[in-house]
């Protein structure tokens, strides 16, 4: 348990004297963090937008854009590059940020000393840059730094937020997944290293067409494993709605909106890009594990109440749906469907760039909440939307855009993994011509519960009355906080109105990426009649507004009592209640419910209730890893006896040993 | 002349959907023996309706009254898909079956949401049951409706009534006959019809549709009264052009539509005395069989999903 110590004794010790590091007057050091983050994302901005425009002009995914090679610091090849799948999930990255710092402005302001505003500010623009570094280098070397820092600095960040035991216990959690992940990822990085003899991508792009069989499975496995970690696959989902909601509501929409896709990215750039084509089972492993991540994150979703810990769950599900569609590109591209792939693909990738939208816009208003309310406790939330209307109302949209509503951008990826699915019925594997259509079944249900779930979000904290004092005293949020959300659900509901303005892009990434000589024709017709039932319905709308009406308020009928309190409406529990019910058997594993007597069970002398503050994937599968890693460790402990005469004997022996194989096998 | 006849098509499920409540209510009444109203009776009632007063709760915001607006554009425009009387719709051949089922989607996301919104207990019940049942319905439609599609190497509702049109009654497959059971089922959850829900009742131990609206009055109410007419127009309709198309028009000649007009009465009467029949015959399923209920649906449209990779072999 010491070696377990060690990282939490850092924490510990960072937490207690970071924070009055600088002792400035506070204004101006405000200021000049202002002008910094400003300049810093000009600068972004600018770098982006010439690197697109060359990518643009070009139209080439293997050949370097830009190319930055700080080689001179490591003994590793160290190089920058952007191709197009980096710039798609740069201009992503991008996106969400500038909203995001937008709103921080005013958030950070308010909520922290002026000495961890500056921490806070470092931190923030140093994660940003970080994931900027991963999508934009060209070396593993230079990736795995910048994943590095990325997962560094948002622990940093979560650790700005305070330091309590449990804070540090789940941000512990969230530093050992992490690296577990990396780990994984490195090693997949060294899997390749034998064949290409350098990390640079193109080397690797090269020695994936060549790999042997063995080398390829271990490879995919170990990128699935490690960035499925980082994504939040289930049951590596552990540490994400632990970490995800203690940070500050900011730095959470950047790690549940970018930072997730930033796995995404690493392993389309190992699935797609370097091991060009595999066996089908590949597809189905991720098929299958983006379902049940999927089913299960909306499934608990609907079970939690705390606002941000509930979007954390949701931004798994959504991972799910992303991974289904990967799946369902890989399975077409082993069968050689790539057209069929190709809209797979995009759809997976266009669901990432809507989820990074809209799930950053949620939680950005989770954050105006807290901000107004001081809980996100949706039983504490309701009459939200007369209180703070222009947060009300971009919550709202966000709220219709994860549903995948039509007319918001979330519709535009489900619809296109969907189509994909029914494709799946015209191959000739009859696997694939079973499965794939059967999963529209699984995609529907997913988009059904999550209908559940968000209908209680936003009714629940937005509509009725007030459940508590300070939702009845709620205010409306200042203007950086309200711009920064309006931007972005502005971006959801465009996208979603007019999707041909970023689909083609999108679909052509995705062509050159699983080798399809045609666009797959669906996504032109869905950008050609999206905008014709937007106007039909916009027109049907106000045709119907016109309607003459009077108007009277008038106070509810509450069946002869003097009034309706909030107590009397259904609470956030309650409304999922009957869901809840039907899928029972999921939550089961963590609660106990015991009448007694037995045989009498609507007549109990006693109820006992107990639940499990664990999830059953702790206890029953990290649990057994975690105490078979210890007693292993205890074995090995034997071999230190403390002599030195034994260190020596195995010093010999492993020179003795090491002779020996170069000799016989070398 | 395609889209005099898509529009056609649209004001018959539109306008007609009234008259088809007021006819499964007469049935009912019929059946039961009572006197019953007169078939016209659900139009007097939305004209009356829509002279009368809106009342808003006090704690209602923008939602409650946005709702039955979004509710009455989304179905009928759900209503642009569905070929009636030849196999051509506005939203036809473009448009494709999950763009209708997600808008069909749209308008019950904002119904429960206005039921919320008036802050009553009843709302959030009505609310709560709905998301529920559409939950719940909403894969066995996905399902049956890719089982039909996959039939006819079609997307769009047009194409699958164009192909069933191209075959003989008797050729019909097992899997035309699954798709059909398991619509069959969803389409009386989603009209909110009677083994799932009571759409005479006001008993707040079983309402669910009528929970919802229960804090609407005057034109709102008319709104949403129509709309859910409108879906149960537009689904009988559906149900028609993908299983039993036969008799729409081939060639739009104003002799061919009339003559599939007669047939598409004809069809269409025939569901209602179904519809009619069936709630009168059964009672209403305790609301936690509901599940159970569809996922009867879900099983058999699952079936029919497998039968069509397994008939292709």
């Amino acid at each position: 348990m010491r070696v377990l110590e060690c990282p939490l004794r850092l924490i510990n010790f960072v937490g207690r004297f970071s924070p009055p590091v600088f002792v400035q007057t506070e204004i101006a050091a405000a200021k000049r963090c202002l002008t910094r983050a400003s300049l810093l994302l000009a600068t972004m901005f600018s770098v982006a937008i010439s690197t697109g425009c060359n990518a643009g002009d070009r139209g080439l995914l293997n050949s370097e854009v830009r190319r930055l090679d700080p080689s001179v610091l490591a003994p590793f090849p160290f190089t920058f590059s952007l191709d197009r799948l980096g710039l798609f999930f740069l201009v992503l990255i991008l996106a969400v940020a500038l909203p995001v710092l937008i709103f921080s402005v005013s958030y950070v302001s308010r909520h922290y000393t002026p000495a961890r505003q500056k921490w806070l500010w470092a931190l923030l623009l140093l994660f940003i840059a970080s994931m900027v570094g991963v999508v934009a280098a060209s070396s593993g070397f230079a990736f795995l730094v910048a994943w590095e820092i990325m997962s560094l600095t948002s622990a940093g960040l979560i650790l700005l937020e305070g330091s309590s035991g449990e804070r540090r216990h789940n941000l512990f959690i969230y530093l050992l997944m992490t690296h577990a992940g990396t780990a994984a990822v490195i090693a997949s990085f060294l899997v390749f290293l034998p064949h290409s003899h350098t990390l640079d991508f193109t080397a690797l792009r090269a020695a994936g067409a060549t790999l042997p069989h063995g080398a390829r499975i271990a490879l995919f496995l170990l990128a699935f494993v490690g960035f499925g970690t980082k994504a939040g696959i289930i049951p590596l989902h552990l540490w994400l709605p632990r970490a995800h909601p203690i940070a500050p509501s900011p730095v959470s929409a950047l790690m549940s909106g970018v930072m997730l896709k930033i796995a995404v990215y690493g392993f389309v750039r190992f699935a797609f890009d370097f091991l060009p084509g595999g066996p089908a089972w590949f597809g189905y492993l991720v098929l299958i594990a983006g379902a049940v991540s999927g089913l299960l994150g909306v499934l608990y979703a609907l079970a939690v109440h705390d606002l941000k810990r509930l979007l954390a769950y949701s931004s798994i599900e959504n991972i799910g749906i992303i991974y289904m569609g990967l799946g369902a590109a890989l399975i077409f591209t082993a069968h050689d469907a790539r057209t069929w792939a190709a809209l797979a693909l995009a759809g997976a990738l266009v669901h990432s760039l809507n989820h990074a939208l809209f799930k950053s816009l949620l939680f950005l208003g989770s954050g105006a909440i807290a901000d107004s309310t001081h809980t996100v406790d949706l039983e504490k939330l309701g009459g939200l939307q007369r209180r703070m209307p222009v947060t009300g109302s971009v919550f709202l949209i966000g709220c219709c855009s994860i549903m995948g509503l039509p007319l918001f951008n979330g519709f535009i990826g489900e619809w296109m993994i969907l189509r994909s699915f029914i494709g799946g019925s015209t191959l000739v594997n009859t696997n694939a011509q079973l499965v794939l259509p059967l999963m529209v079944g699984v995609l529907a249900l997913i988009g059904g519960l999550a209908a559940a779930c968000f209908v209680r979000v936003y009714g629940v904290a937005f509509l009725g009355r007030p459940r508590s004092a300070e939702a009845e005293n709620a205010h409306a949020s200042p203007r950086a906080m309200r711009v920064g959300t309006v931007m972005l659900a502005s971006a959801c509901m465009a996208m979603g109105v007019w999707p041909g303005i970023f689909l083609r892009p999108i679909v052509s990434l995705a062509q050159s990426l699983v080798r399809a000589a045609d666009a797959p024709p669906e996504t032109l017709m869905i950008s050609h009649v999206i905008p014709w039932v937007a106007a039909a319905f916009i027109l049907l709308l106000g045709g119907t507004a016109l309607l003459k009406r009077v108007k009277r308020q008038a106070r509810t009928w509450a069946c002869g009592l003097p009034g309706l309190t909030s107590r009397m409406q259904y609470t956030s529990n309650s409304i999922t209640k009957p869901v809840r019910f039907v899928f029972a058997r999921v939550y089961k594993a963590d609660r106990t419910l015991q009448m007694l007597p037995e045989d009498r069970p609507y007549f109990p002398a006693s109820i006992s209730y107990h639940s499990e503050r664990t999830t059953s994937y702790e206890r029953s599968l990290y649990r057994p890893f975690v105490d078979g890693v210890m007693a292993a460790a205890n074995q090995l402990r034997r071999l230190q006896t403390g002599n030195i005469q034994v260190y020596l004997l195995y010093i010999v022996l492993t020179l003795v040993l090491l002779l020996l194989y170069l000799r016989f096998a070398g | 002349m395609k889209i005099a006849l898509g529009i056609l098509q649209m004001v018959l499920l539109v306008m007609g959907a009234p008259l088809l409540r007021g006819i499964v209510g007469r049935l009912k009444a019929l059946l039961q023996r009572r006197q019953g109203a007169s078939v016209w009776r659900p139009y007097s009632d939305l004209w009356k309706l829509l002279h009368k007063e809106d009342l808003t709760p006090p704690s209602a915001s923008f939602v409650f009254g946005l709702a039955p607006l979004l509710v009455f554009a989304a179905s009928i425009l759900v209503t642009a898909f569905i070929p009636l009387l030849a196999d051509s719709a506005l939203l036809g051949s473009a448009g494709d079956f999950i763009l209708m089922v997600y808008l069909l989607a749209f308008g019950r996301f904002f119904l429960a949401l206005g039921g919320i919104d008036g802050g009553s207990a009843f709302g959030g019940m009505g609310a709560s049951r709905e998301v529920l049942v559409s939950c719940l319905a909403e894969a066995p439609l996905l399902l049956g409706l890719v089982a039909v599609a996959i039939q006819s190497s079609s997307v769009s509702i047009v194409g699958m009534a164009g192909w069933a049109l191209g075959q003989s009654f008797f050729n019909i497959s097992a899997v035309h006959l699954l798709a059909f059971l398991a619509l069959a089922i969803v389409a009386l959850a989603e009209t909110g019809r009677m083994p799932v829900d009571n759409p005479t009742t006001h008993l707040e131990l079983t309402m669910i549709h009528e929970g919802m609206v229960l804090e609407y009055s005057g034109p709102n109410l008319a709104l949403i009264e129509w709309a859910s007419a409108i879906k149960l127009s537009a689904i009988i309709g559906l149900l028609i052009a993908i299983f039993a198309p036969w008799g729409m028009a081939v060639a739009s000649s104003p002799a061919g539509i009339g003559l599939a007009l007669v047939v598409l009465l004809a069809k269409t009467f025939a569901i209602l005395v179904a519809l009619a029949v069936i709630e009168s015959a059964i009672a209403k399923l305790r609301m936690y069989a509901v599940p159970d209920f569809l996922g009867v649906a879900a099983a058999i449209s699952t079936l029919a999903v497998i039968l069509t990779a397994l008939m292709k072999r």
